[in-house]
């Protein structure tokens, strides 16, 4: 097991390296010049040219890339153009909001989906399954935004429960902390709640027709213990995989739940760097993002082991 | 249910929100000396010199001072400066600095630092650059006084020194000013009535301002950045929100205190609230653009450009920009500010009364444009661009033009529009801006009327007219005789077309009712604000 994590990790390397290059390139041909926008709209074009040079973007491409490439290897993901503050600086400042609201929305998600899941293939069929499915497309139909907008309405504007908008840092305390999480966790965890309760569902429904199951009933055990022991437990790889797959799209959902709730994460970072062009900012950004999507994946591997003794790396 | 019904059903509740906010982050005590403002944008840098956006220089103006500050009457009253003297022949300028400035890292600011600061402003402002093209020398004479020799007079001076338009003559500590003018400073320590807290900034997200216990106001009534800047907070935050509607809610809400810019849609909303106070901000407003390429084909060709003006209906601008908020616009047949000395109409009667598309088209054909696709390069990303893209999009129709609409972001626009290549090889024929009415009082800071060619903003235009009587602007020795003038460069620069105006807006500001002291200025004045809890 230890090798196999240990191959998993080394076999990231290649893959940053692969995303580097691509992003490098990526942002070496899209349209668009962080000079002009630091210069200003008055500027003279002469006066953005200097910038430009100043900041080293009139190089050829190769001596950028390599330049990036020699500072990657010596761990510094450069200087942001725009604030002058490193860039891993202000990734270090943004991923504390980033990684709350993920975990709160995470454990939310599961908390909610896997329960309603299992009642709907428990009742399947019945009115109560329909209400639980109905909900899940509401999840998957409704944009993070709409029902940001709603729930700040309801929770924050008409009933004063909770802050509009804003991150409290956890060291400031768990309950300021956890109040600016939960409308915007909500929010974004909707879809999730949808698609992990259609795959729960999906799962339990094979697993409930499964021998065992029966055998189970017959031996007079009671339902709870076959639902959430018996066959919850056989469910679990297709659900570990959806949720491992959710928190990577976790992270696209940050972006606008971010923006809508004025929360300062990794998300708002990146609409602001590719706005503006900051191209330190945005190949910073998405070597860590593509490094947690790999970790992500080889946590949900290791993760089958433990649900599955029959996997075995 | 579309985003806008959203936003509006979210921001229409706070009416109905109930009083306080649960568990606020500060003490109640604390809660009232610090002041929570939502800017126009982002502050994501901070050296004024270096990058000359308008945020910028607004959190600029908290942290350091000028030599003069402009006055409503736009006239530069002295501000760090005790006094100033000219020699009979109007070469030698020697000013004396007042007692008492002092850095907010302790150090006094001295003769040899405002040299240093000038010297980096002047390599990068319109009139810092004249300056220094008939500049003799800058030197400091002794610790709070400098002279500024020149080869030629400079009637404008004062004007240069004091005005508001970015980039502003912002004095800074020797050793920070001779960062290269192109390169980015890394120190923020000025001398103004803030410090800039530095370890709290969080770019995209939170700056703060602390108030400058050192800080000597002058004695005079404080008007725009005229007068005795008194600070009544202990902190500013800056607070960044991108959504509107959130920040809607969360002056509603009390989470905020004042927001610089609300959207025209949600104003209602905020208007409704009696906690909440909306006025006019900037009374300066902008100037809307329809900006033309003058290197190709078909506006290469006068006459096609004025057929724009002859067509052009800046009611339908403004419009679809205010919808029917008629206190927020302006006809604008001309280019200088409505309601500042120079305004004027010269020459403007073809932007006046019915829109002529028979004449027009008739030009375009005399300019042989023959259905030719018009490249009209259209921000999405800004309201104000998107709504005029939208409009000019229907107007080249019903002209007859074949329209090729890039809908992009605005930095594409910004880099596009640098490219001087035919439209077809990534160049472009038309986009839209605005300028901030504070720019457009005068020549000095109007980079976008100037015509000289490849020397001029983006579309390169060429008037020699135009030219002409910017130089004697700059040379007028009384308001009448600048009067005179202005009305002659307006209607030199309509007949060149030099760019076409879509009309004169205003925006709104909106703060808490338990701020006092929110007055209308060229930028967001902090000063004299005060907040009771």
């Amino acid at each position: 097991m230890l090798s196999y994590a240990l191959r998993r990790v080394l076999s990231t390397l290649p893959v940053m390296a692969i995303v580097a290059l691509f992003v490098f390139s990526l942002l070496y041909i899209a349209p668009g010049d962080p000079a002009v926008v630091i210069a200003g709209d008055q500027a003279s074009p002469a006066d953005v040219e200097r910038i430009r040079a100043n900041l080293g973007l009139d190089q050829p491409f190769l001596v950028q890339f390599g330049s990036w490439v020699w500072r990657l290897l010596h761990f510094d993901l450069g200087t942001s153009i725009f604030t002058n503050l490193p860039v891993a600086a202000m990734i270090a400042q943004r991923i504390e909001p980033t990684l709350s609201l993920m975990m709160v929305t995470l454990v939310l998600t599961i908390l909610i989906a896997v329960p309603l899941g299992v009642i709907a293939a428990w009742k399947a069929g019945t009115w109560i399954d329909r209400v639980i499915m109905a909900f899940a497309v509401f999840g998957f139909s409704v944009p993070v935004f709409v029902v940001g907008y709603i729930l700040a309405y309801v929770f924050a504007l008409k009933f004063d429960l909770l802050p509009v908008q804003g991150y409290t840092p956890l060291a400031q305390g768990f309950w300021p902390w956890l109040q600016n999480l939960i409308l915007p966790a909500v929010a974004l965890g909707c879809v999730y709640i949808a698609l992990i309760a259609r795959i729960t569902r999906a799962a339990m429904l094979e697993v409930l027709q499964q021998d065992y199951i029966r055998t189970a009933r017959a031996k007079g055990l009671g339902q709870g213990g076959i639902l959430f022991i018996h066959a919850l437990k056989n469910a679990a790889v297709p659900i570990v995989t959806v949720v491992g797959i959710g928190i990577a799209l976790l992270i696209g959902g940050a972006v606008v739940t971010e923006s809508v709730f004025a929360i300062p994460g990794l998300g708002r970072l990146t609409i602001d760097a590719i706005l503006r062009r900051d191209y330190p900012v945005i190949q910073g950004i998405v070597l860590l993002f593509s490094f947690v999507y790999v970790l992500v994946n080889l946590l949900i591997d290791i993760t089958y082991t433990l649900v599955d003794p029959r996997i075995r790396y | 249910m579309d985003r806008r019904t959203v936003l509006k059903g979210l921001a229409g509740a706070g009416g109905l929100a109930l009083t306080g906010f649960a568990a606020p982050a500060i003490a109640q005590g604390a809660s009232a000396r610090t002041l929570r403002f939502v800017p126009q944008a982002n502050l994501a840098n901070f050296d004024p010199i270096w990058g000359t956006q308008y945020v910028v220089r607004n959190a600029a103006a908290m942290v350091w001072d000028t030599l003069y500050g402009i006055d409503d009457k736009f006239v530069p009253q002295r501000q760090m400066v005790e006094s100033e003297e000219v020699s009979s022949d109007g070469l030698t300028w020697t000013f004396k600095l007042r007692p008492g400035l002092k850095f907010h890292d302790g150090e006094p600011v001295l003769a040899k630092d405002v040299v240093a600061s000038l010297t980096r402003w002047s390599a990068r402002d319109p009139m810092g650059l004249m300056l220094k093209a008939i500049q003799n020398e800058l030197t400091a004479v002794d610790d709070k006084t400098f002279k500024w020799v020149l080869k030629q007079p400079y009637p404008k001076m004062l004007f240069a020194l004091g005005k508001g338009n970015a980039p502003c003559a912002f004095v800074m500590p020797e050793r920070i000013a001779q960062t290269d003018p192109f390169k980015q400073m890394s120190e923020y320590v000025g001398s103004g009535p803030f410090k800039f807290a530095k370890g709290e900034w969080v770019p995209g997200a939170k700056a703060v301002f602390e108030k400058f216990a050192d800080y000597v106001p002058r004695d005079e009534k404080p008007v725009w950045l005229a007068g005795g800047k008194k600070v009544l907070v202990d902190r500013v935050e800056w607070v960044i929100m991108p959504d509107p509607a959130t920040a809607a809610a969360a002056l509603q809400n009390g989470e905020v205190d004042w927001w610089e810019n609300p959207i025209t849609d949600l104003v209602p909303v905020l208007k409704g609230n009696k906690n909440i106070g909306v006025d006019i901000g900037d009374p300066l407003g902008n100037v809307g653009s329809f900006r033309m390429n003058h290197l190709h084909a078909p506006f290469n060709n006068v006459k096609a450009r004025q057929a724009i003006l002859m067509a052009l209906s800046q009611e339908d601008y403004m419009r679809a920009l205010v919808g029917d908020e008629n206190a927020l616009w302006k006809p604008l047949p001309g280019f200088f500010t409505p309601d500042t000395p120079l305004y004027t109409e010269a020459g403007g009667e073809i932007l006046k009364g019915k829109r002529d598309f028979a004449g027009a088209k008739k030009l375009l054909e005399e300019a042989g444009y023959k259905g030719e696709p018009i490249t009209c390069v259209v921000a999405q990303d800004q309201p104000i661009t998107k709504a005029f893209g939208d409009v000019t999009a229907d107007l080249l129709k019903k002209l007859g033009m074949t329209v090729d609409f890039v809908a992009t972001d605005w930095g594409t626009v910004g880099a596009r529009r640098a490219q001087k290549t035919p439209p077809s090889q990534g160049g472009w024929h038309m986009f839209h801006t605005w300028h901030a009415g504070a720019d457009c009082i005068n020549p000095a800071a109007y980079t976008a009327l100037r015509a000289n060619g490849d020397k001029a903003w983006f579309g390169w235009p060429t008037s020699e007219k135009v030219e002409t009587e910017i130089t004697n602007w700059f040379n007028a020795k009384s308001l009448d005789e600048e009067k005179t003038v202005a009305a002659r460069i307006n209607k030199a620069a309509l007949e060149d077309v030099v760019f076409a105006p879509t009309g004169f807006f205003l925006g709104y500001t909106a703060w808490r009712k338990n701020v006092s002291g929110v007055t209308k200025g060229p930028i967001p004045l902090f000063w004299g604000v005060s907040k009771t809890a």
